[in-house]
Order: structure tokens, then sequence, then C-alpha cells
């Protein structure tokens, strides 16, 4: 049994360069392009941090459900219904105010989203996967037709809202040459402590917590555990809205069809790496903003960009075995 | 004297912990021989060497006068020896018969006429009484520890090993078990006792062995010794003693139950319209059979559950329509039965799982340094060890799980307790002092019910006993209160 845990990391390793020899890509020069494309300068700096910043929102999203037992594949589609209500409330809407609108409308509509998964895991215990994957395709079909048909801004030539008003698009909170730290990123970080203080700190936090780690003992313990397993899908659908609403005010200014880029299940990642200190979510969403924007540079020396995903794939897989192999001792 | 298992210098480490030192133990043959000792001193570790299902480590074993060395449980049964286990392994969806000859089939055809037929003659050699076409999942615990007895006798056995034979029992089925046993023993087959009930040893053992700490301390003829000296060698030291309970009850009624009906988990009606009052300082024990709906009472009275009827209500807060969180703030203290699974969470450390089920409580406001200074204070109360209060609770045996457990359910200002089996996987010692501290609570005004399927415990330490039977609450009459064969008629529905 203790010997797993090291084998598993050597084929994760094997795994990495073998892949890197299949694409032909000379591996010293892979790693390097990696670390030169994210932290190379001070804009592609900017550019990881910008990678990292729906990723922090909607890896506490994921976190926080995975907490309460519950596994959120579809906080991609929280994402999705959030970006595209809260973009058109801040197009209706100009202005500072409008952008706080939005982010409201982003939060309650994430949640709504998320809202039917947790009511029937809890009265039905119809398994969250399965309802949220569902509900991210009808989130996906759903905005395109938005776009295409109501929330169609004039003259779009494509499925797209309007292009949002300049006095309610995010400037950066700070600015050093090529540096540049987005407002949205100040709040991510913001999202991640709160959340951590709310896990660790509050009773409610501890409710929570327990009814994902025992469901019967929480039970016993007075814990109304099906409430909490509606509470924390609509928490972990609300931030993942915000995380939408804040990409179209600090970055994309526009819905469109397209919009998705597989945020929300790189955060599944994001969460997982995490394990039980919730401020771990810094680092793991750095590295996963470190990849994405290192995987562009790769691709520019012609290898596919999805050899990222292989070493992200890897990464997890270690990473649960090596948990894996404490959980064994602890109990042995 | 002919020995029917001699076993000489048996030794058996698990990793750090000398689970058996050089045990030596015989048995003469057609006598029934009771092993003692508290949880964890070896009792079961030596049976299952002797059974073939583990293997010591250093050691011999000779049955009927021939060294055997068992591999598995296989070649034992071959020799003749046979052991019922403390969970036993009837299978409820199985016949009695099919349970009966399950893995002693006698051939690759089942020759139900034939089975039947040894099976009857087996039976009325006992005088036992099955049906062999029925389900055994309707046996009751009784039924099935018979079946369990025929299935040795079917396998031929002449050595018995039965494991806490009687703790599903009421007290008269357990006289009926002994009685069994002693007609098997006058033919001539030997019976070896692993128990805890010290009573029992005295009125039906001709020997006894005393283990502690995986090591011998004691072998007596039952005749030479008395049951105090019993008691202090398998504790090790001084028992605390047991005085007659004593209730400090005043005549505020606090817990009101009115016409009570639960249902149980396969949807039948478990608790059947029972009343119970419960005063102001009153220690009440429920005595009965195992699956007679306390289960279901206490999971309705501490909310995991809804009642089909009636109500129940605590110092007039009507707590059926309350949620279980409010009962707690009112002073609901609960250790559950299954504390791996009701009463902790494993994977989180001591301190977490401190404020488990008091979470709500003023004293957990500040969540954190509360759980700091507070699980000290709880896993000290009845010396829980362990190797750091942030080590996870998985880490620490079952024994010591339910200490902690007991301690946070008594620490922080108990008004109504619920104990179910509190002294489960407890020694004698810590068993009465776990009482005592429900004993002081009531003593302040508090009130507890404890549900135990072993009777002698309840009468050690309630000052009032009601019985739980088929879903019905019954209560001796004032005169018959202590009186063990009262109550053990009541536990079988017998009055």
């Amino acid at each position: 049994m203790k010997a797993r845990v090291p084998i598993l990391f050597a084929c994760g390793i094997l795994l990495m360069i073998g892949s890197l020899m299949i694409v032909h890509a000379p591996i010293g020069e892979a790693v390097a392009t990696i670390f030169q494309g994210s932290l190379g300068n001070l804009k592609k700096i900017s550019g990881t941090i910008k990678e990292m910043t729906p990723l922090l929102i909607l890896g506490s999203a994921v976190y926080l459900a995975l907490k309460a037992g519950l596994f959120n594949i579809g906080a991609e589609g929280q994402y999705l219904v959030g970006a595209c209500f809260a973009c058109q409330t801040m197009v209706m809407v100009p202005g500072p105010v409008g952008v706080g609108l939005g982010c409201l409308v982003g939060i309650v509509t994430g949640a709504l989203w998320a809202l039917p998964a947790g009511l029937i895991k809890a009265f039905r215990n119809g398994h969250e996967v399965i309802t949220t994957i569902m509900l991210n395709a009808v989130a996906a079909n759903m905005t395109k037709a938005l776009v295409a048909g109501p929330f169609k801004g004039k003259g779009q030539l494509v499925p797209s809202t309007a292009v949002l008003p300049v006095n309610s698009q995010l400037t950066p909170l700070f600015t050093f040459r090529d540096l540049e730290i987005p407002q949205s990123f100040v709040i991510g970080i913001v999202v991640v402590v709160g959340l951590a203080y709310w896990l660790n700190k509050t009773v409610a936090g501890y409710e929570l917590k327990a009814s994902g780690a025992n469901p019967t003992a929480a039970q016993f313990a007075g814990i109304k555990t099906k409430q909490v397993t509606v509470k924390a899908m609509l928490m972990s659908g609300g931030l993942a809205g915000l995380a939408g609403a804040l990409q179209v005010a600090q970055f994309e200014h526009r819905f469109y069809d397209g919009f998705a880029t597989g945020y929300g299940f790189d955060a599944l990642g994001v969460s997982l790496l995490v394990g039980s200190n919730p401020l771990f979510l810094l680092a793991s969403s750095f590295f996963f903003g470190l990849l994405n924007k290192g995987g562009t540079a790769l691709s520019l020396i012609g290898v596919n960009k999805g050899i990222t995903m292989v070493v992200l794939a890897v990464v997890i897989v270690m990473f649960a075995a090596v948990r894996y192999g404490r959980k064994q001792v602890n109990h042995g | 004297m002919i020995l029917a298992v001699s076993m000489q210098g048996i030794s058996k480490q698990y990793g750090s912990v000398q689970a058996l030192g050089n045990v030596t133990f015989e048995v003469e043959k057609g006598t029934i021989h009771a092993l003692v000792g508290e949880n964890g001193a070896g009792k079961t570790t030596l049976m299952r060497a002797l059974y073939g299902a583990m293997q010591p480590d250093s050691g011999s074993i000779t049955v009927n006068g021939q060294a055997a060395h068992f591999h598995d449980s296989r070649a034992a049964i071959d020799a003749g020896i046979g052991m019922v286990s403390q969970h036993y392994g009837i299978i409820g969806e199985l016949t009695n018969l099919d349970n009966l000859v399950l893995g002693a089939e006698g051939g690759p055809v089942l020759m139900k006429g034939s089975m039947e037929q040894r099976a009857n003659e087996l039976a009325a050699s006992m005088g036992f009484e099955f049906d062999w076409a029925a389900e055994s999942s309707t046996l009751s615990p009784a039924g099935g520890q018979k079946l369990e007895i025929l299935k040795l006798l079917w396998r031929n056995s002449q050595i018995m090993i039965l494991d806490e034979p009687t703790a599903m029992l009421s007290p008269q089925d357990s006289d009926a078990l002994y009685e069994s046993l002693k007609q098997l023993a006058a033919n001539g087959a030997t019976v070896i006792v692993v128990t805890h009930r010290i009573a029992e040893v005295f009125e039906h053992c001709r020997r006894v062995t005393v283990l502690r700490g995986g090591v011998k301390v004691a072998d007596h003829d039952v005749a030479d010794v008395k049951p105090e000296q019993l008691a202090e060698e398998i504790v090790g030291g001084t028992v605390i003693e047991r005085p007659v309970p004593v209730s400090n009850e005043r005549s505020n009624i606090r817990l009101r139950i009115d016409a009570l009906s639960v249902r149980g988990s396969k949807g039948e009606t478990a608790v059947k319209g029972i009343d119970l009052q419960v005063k102001s300082g009153q220690l009440v024990g429920i005595a009965g059979v195992d699956g007679n709906g306390q289960r279901e009472l206490f999971h309705a009275l501490i909310g995991v559950s809804k009642p089909m009827s009636g109500s129940f209500s605590f110092d007039g807060n009507q707590w059926d329509t309350e949620p279980g969180s409010t009962r707690i703030l009112e002073g609901l203290r609960v250790i559950p039965e299954d504390r791996h699974d009701e009463g902790v969470i494993e994977e989180w450390s001591l301190y977490d799982n401190s404020a488990l089920g008091l979470q709500r409580l003023p004293v957990f406001r500040r969540l954190t340094s509360a759980m700091k200074s507070e699980a000290p204070v709880m896993a000290e109360m009845f010396k829980t060890k362990h190797g750091n209060l942030s080590d996870s609770m998985g880490s620490l045996s079952g024994g010591n799980q339910q200490r902690f457990v007991a301690g946070r359910a008594l620490r922080i200002d108990p008004q109504m307790i619920l104990a179910f089996q509190p002294a489960r996987g407890l020694d004698l010692n810590s068993t009465t002092k776990v009482y005592q501290e429900i004993r002081k609570a009531c003593d302040e005004g508090a009130c507890a019910i404890v549900v135990s399927f072993d009777l002698d415990e309840l009468l050690d330490f309630c000052d009032r006993i009601v019985v739980m039977c088929h879903g019905h609450l019954s209560e001796p009459k004032p005169e018959e209160a202590r009186d063990r064969a009262a109550i053990g008629r009541l536990m079988v529905g017998a009055e």
C-alpha cells in the first residue's frame, strides 16, 4: 500500500514526459516556453492574472459545494447564465450603478440555475453530477438563443449583446507599466478569504462541512442536512454567476455565443487540488492560470495546447493519490 | 481430567500492540468454561487462534490430546471446533434450513428431505423447535442464537466457542440457552463462553479464565472464587462500587410523551402509542431485547425522524414540532448508538468534533477558540486516550471515541440526556464513571433515558426501569420494580 503513492507519482511524470515526446516537443524548451509565456514579462504576468481571476471565484464556488459533499459540475452553466443576464442588465443600466446591479443579477441568476440541482439532490436524491451536467447543456443553448434573439445588440453581426458603455467597463485597479491588476481580481481574492473565514470560523460554515463529511452524524447534531444541501448549491451557483458578471464587466464587455472557454471545468481541478485549507485556492488558481497562459505560448511553437490539459490531469491524479495515501495511514 | 483444549504460550503481535502475550489456556472436556476480561483484553483474539481464523506468532495448540495446526477455520471445523461470533452469521433472506446447512451441505446436490430429517433430530435433541421453511429474518435474537448452536451441531462440533452469546437475549432466554449448553456438556461436548457478565460465570460455568491486557491473570474453579475477587482480577485494581441507585427525583415532570407512534425503517409501526413521563432527577432505563422500538423512539426524540402520531414535550416545549437544533438549545444531549456513524466525524480532529451537536450553544459562539478550550475538558472527563487533540477522530479506538462522545454529551449543561448503550466498548470502571456523571446531572435536576440490552447494567445504575417489547412500553409493578425475573418476563412479552 505504501509503495502506491511514489509509484503513481513516477508514473505521472513518465506520462507527462511521454506525452511531450509523442507530440515531438523538446521537453526542456516546452517547459521553458510555459514559464516564459506566463511569467516572462509584466504583460505576460498580467495575462496570467487575467486567466486566474475567474478561476478564483469559480474555484471558490466549486470548493464550497465540495465541502457540503456536492460535486458542482454545473459551475460552467451557472457562470454562463450569470454572465448573460448580468451583461444585459449592464447594457440596459449604464454606469457604476448598472455594474453593481449586474453583479447582483449575476449572483441571483447563477444561484437560481443551481437551485434545481440542489432541490433534486435534497428531496429526491437525484445525483447533482447528472443534473448539473444537463443544466450546463441547457444553459449553453439558452444563452445562445438569448443573444441571438432578445438580447442581441443593434448592429451585431454575430449572436452577441451590445458592447457595454465605456462607463460600465471596469478599469484596472492598478497599473504599473504593462502590469495590470484588475478590480475583479481583487474581488476574487476577497471572495476566497471571505469563504475561508466563513467555512472555518462560523457556525453555518461548520454545519455545512459537517453535512458534507458525515450527513448522519450531522443530522444527529441537529443540522438540517437537506437545507444545507440546497443552501450550498445556491451559494455555489451565486458565486459562479458573480464570476460571470465580473468577467463581462472587467474583460469581455459583452456576452456572445462562445463566451464559455471552460473556466467552469478548470474550476473543478482548482478546487480538487485545494485540500482542507480554502486559502490554497489562491495557489491553485495561480497554478491553473499559469498553465492556461503558458499553454497558449506553447501552441505558438507548434505544441498542441492540449498538452497542458494532460499536465493538469496528471497533477490532479497524483494529488488525489497522495491524499488517498494519507487517509489510509490515518486509519491504520 | 481430560483436556479438550490446551493452548500453551500463545503470543500475537499486531503492529506495536501485543494482543496476546504468552497465554496458556486449558479447557476440560465436557465442561462449560468461561473466558472473561474487559474489551480489548484479548479474549476474541485468543478464540480466533483456536478457531484457526488467526495464526499466533508463537505457541502450540493441542485439541483432544493431538497437536493442531489450523491454517484456516476450515481445518478447525474439521477437527470438531465451532465458533459463534458476536455478530452472528445468519443470513436473513435464506430459510432456516438453508442457514443451517450453509457451508456444510454434504455434497453437490441438496437433499432437502434428508436434510430436514436430520435437522429435526438435532433440534429435538436440544428441545428446540424450528419452522425450517421460514425465512431467518423472522427469527428472534434468541431463535438466531439457537440456530447458530444447531449449526455447530450440524457440523459435528465437539468444542463450541460462543462469543458473548447472551448479549442480545432476555434473562429468560439466557437461562434457557445455558440449559441447552449444560445438556450438551453433559453429553460430552465442551463449551467455551466468552463473556463480560460475571453473574453468568457464577450461575452456569465450571471454570473461569481471566485475561487482561493480552495476558492470562487467573484460572479458577468457579466454586473457589468470589465475584468481587473475579471483578478485581478483570479490572486489574479496585472496582468502583455500584451502590443501589437512589433517585433524587423532584415532583416536576420534565419529559412528557403522549401516545407516541413512530415508523420503523421497513415501514412498520415500530413504536406503538407509548406514554412516558420522566421527572426531574430520574434516570430511567429502557430494558428490552434489541429491535423492539427503542431505536425508533430515540430517533424521534432526537429529531432525526418524525413521529407518525402522538406528541412529546420537554419543560412544556412541544419538542415533536421543534427542530432538533432547538431541542439541543433547550438541553437535549445525546450519546448515540453508533458513535462511528452518528456521533463523530472520523476525518476531523478531536478539536473539530468537540462542537458537533453543540455548535449552536452560546458557548461555541466563538467557534474556533471555544473548540480549543472545550475539547481538552471533554477528552479528560472520561480519560479519552489520544495522541493529540488535533489527531483525527478515526485514529482513536472505538472505546476511546465513546469516551469522548460521552464527555461531550455531559460537559455543557445537559438537561435531557438520551444515551443508547452508553457502555458499548467501555471497561467496567469507565462504564460506572459515565453513569455516575449522568446521575450527577440528574441530581442537579436533569433527567435521563438510557437504552441498554444489558438488564443488569440498568439494574445497577437506573432508579426506574421500563421495558419495551414489540413497540409497547410497560413498567413493572411497584413491588417488582427491581425484580430481574419480572422485568425479564416483560422483555419477552410474557405478561
